[in-house]
């Protein structure tokens, strides 16, 4: 099985956010690497609860998303981007697809 | 007889139960003393230490607005970095000043007035803590182990300026913590230790200051309040049309607490002011939206009314989980809610029994728990 590329990864997250916040997030900000879930997309707690759950159903097990926000520092929270999702993301089936 | 020495910070839904416990102990014949902003204590008619900062009120001025657009991480670090950190260092020397001047046998210090607890620990004082929200209780961090590590190192700067021991958690005395809830709003699974007290709200009349307009209440309809504290700005704003759309077709009546002009030309069924008589007016009312601020919260529940939460910041959302975990009201997303979801919110509230039922259930709690007669009993026994 191939990992799929990052610009696939977008999409896929794309997609998610919008199950997690409504579609109209989509029309409301243009998802990039750089948009951050605090200042651009002001996820909610319950949200980042339900988009953790959305990856595992993606991705399986390796994704783990509230592990991945339970080893950051409080200022790496704030500045959480897109892009740095989706570099855990991408190192996290790299990892599993070699294993 | 004792002396208490209540530390508050300038936050008036801090300071009410407080209050609410002062005024019962000095019914009891004990002494109470206030040390805080001193404007803000003014009203009391207390005898009150000033422990403010112009220069530290002056700053939350200057950052409010910029408060009013932080959510979740941002809002957290706000909150410890440029208000209860500072609070607790500008308001040191004048809680020392009270301490001694009134010579007091215990500090009863807000939970976010830490400058209470460590002025209690130097001079060995016995130390309470007032919880106002129980929003600290069930380790709201534990996902986030960083974050909590940050706080205990904030809490520990202190504690060192003030030569206290650095591994005090100024959040929590061990001798006595009142906490103005209950069992069955916590909804926690976890033991509390012994000196942990839930007393329910500590609730009392205030005085209405408001001219608010009683006769314009429609005996016909169904009335719902709308508050979100003291928050503005575009997120109000929509929040609140959403909420006016919402109701169109539902025949009921919102009784909105908004800041002037934020629902300009408000249709028939709005009753818009820019302050409410809260407490009084939710003995008129069938539900409450509100952005889920502890004290908003158990009013609503003191009265056995369900709930539709809009939590923004801070503890909000945990307050808001407490809230549909009791079964008591429907939670909705304030940022992202349109009118459909709040209509739907809404008329499940107000039509579905198991929320009133909940909520109901949740104001019996609150009754046996016996608010501020019960905290003033817990602070006898400790004197």
């Amino acid at each position: 099985m191939t990992a799929p590329d990052s610009s696939q990864l977008l999409d896929h997250l794309r997609a998610d956010l919008a199950e997690v916040m409504g579609d109209d997030v989509l029309l409301a900000v243009d998802i990039t690497p750089d948009t951050r879930f605090d200042d651009d997309l002001a996820l909610e707690s319950i949200e980042f609860v339900a988009l953790g759950e959305i990856l595992r159903e993606r991705y399986g097990d390796r994704v783990d998303f509230p592990g991945f926000i339970a080893g950051m520092e409080l200022d790496e929270i704030m500045s959480l981007t897109v892009g740095r999702l989706l570099a855990y993301i991408s190192d996290r089936l790299a990892e599993s697809a070699t294993v | 007889m004792s002396r208490y020495l209540f530390v508050v910070p300038p936050l008036t839904g801090h300071i009410n139960p407080a209050a609410a416990v002062a005024r019962e102990l000095t019914a009891r014949g004990h002494r109470v003393a206030w040390a805080g902003r001193a404007a803000t204590l003014a009203g009391l008619g207390a005898e009150v230490y000033d422990a403010g900062d112009p220069a530290l009120d002056a700053a939350l001025r200057d950052s409010h607005e910029r408060r009013l657009g932080l959510r979740g991480a941002g809002a957290l670090k706000f909150l410890w970095e440029e208000f209860i950190v500072p609070l607790a260092r500008t308001s040191r020397p004048g809680v020392e000043a009270a301490a001694d001047a009134f010579e007091p046998d215990v500090i009863v210090a807000d939970q976010q007035a830490l400058a209470g607890a460590l002025v209690a620990r130097r001079r060995g004082l016995t130390w309470v803590t007032s919880a106002t929200t129980s929003g600290e209780f069930t380790d709201p961090y534990a996902a986030m182990p960083k974050v909590d590590d940050w706080i205990r190192e904030r809490m520990a700067g202190l504690c060192r300026d003030a030569g206290v021991a650095e591994t005090t958690d100024l959040r929590f005395s061990d001798d006595l913590v009142l906490a103005f809830t209950s069992a069955a709003l916590l909804g926690s699974d976890r033991e509390f230790p012994g000196h942990y007290a839930f007393v329910g709200p500590a609730l009392t009349a205030r005085p209405d200051h408001t001219g608010f307009p009683w006769s314009a209440l429609d005996p016909g309809r169904r009335r719902v309040l709308v508050s979100l504290g003291t928050v503005n700005g575009d997120g109000g704003a929509r929040f609140f049309d959403a909420v006016v759309r919402a109701a169109e077709p539902l025949d009921v009546q919102l009784i909105v607490a908004a800041p002037a002009g934020l629902l300009p030309d408000p249709p028939p069924y709005v009753l818009t002011r820019p302050h409410l008589p809260q407490l009084d007016l939710l003995s008129h009312v069938d539900a409450v939206v509100c952005h889920a601020g502890h004290n908003t919260v158990c009013e609503a529940l003191a009265h056995g009314l369900p709930l539709v939460v809009a939590p923004i910041r801070d503890d909000q959302p945990v307050i808001a989980g407490q809230v549909t975990a009791a079964g008591a009201g429907v939670r909705v997303r304030f940022a992202r809610c349109g009118p459909d979801e709040l209509r739907t919110a809404l008329v499940s509230v107000l039509s579905e029994p198991a929320y009133r039922v909940a909520a109901g259930r949740v104001r019996e709690s609150f009754l046996a728990a016996g608010g501020a007669p019960a905290a003033a009993d817990h602070l006898e026994k400790i004197s």
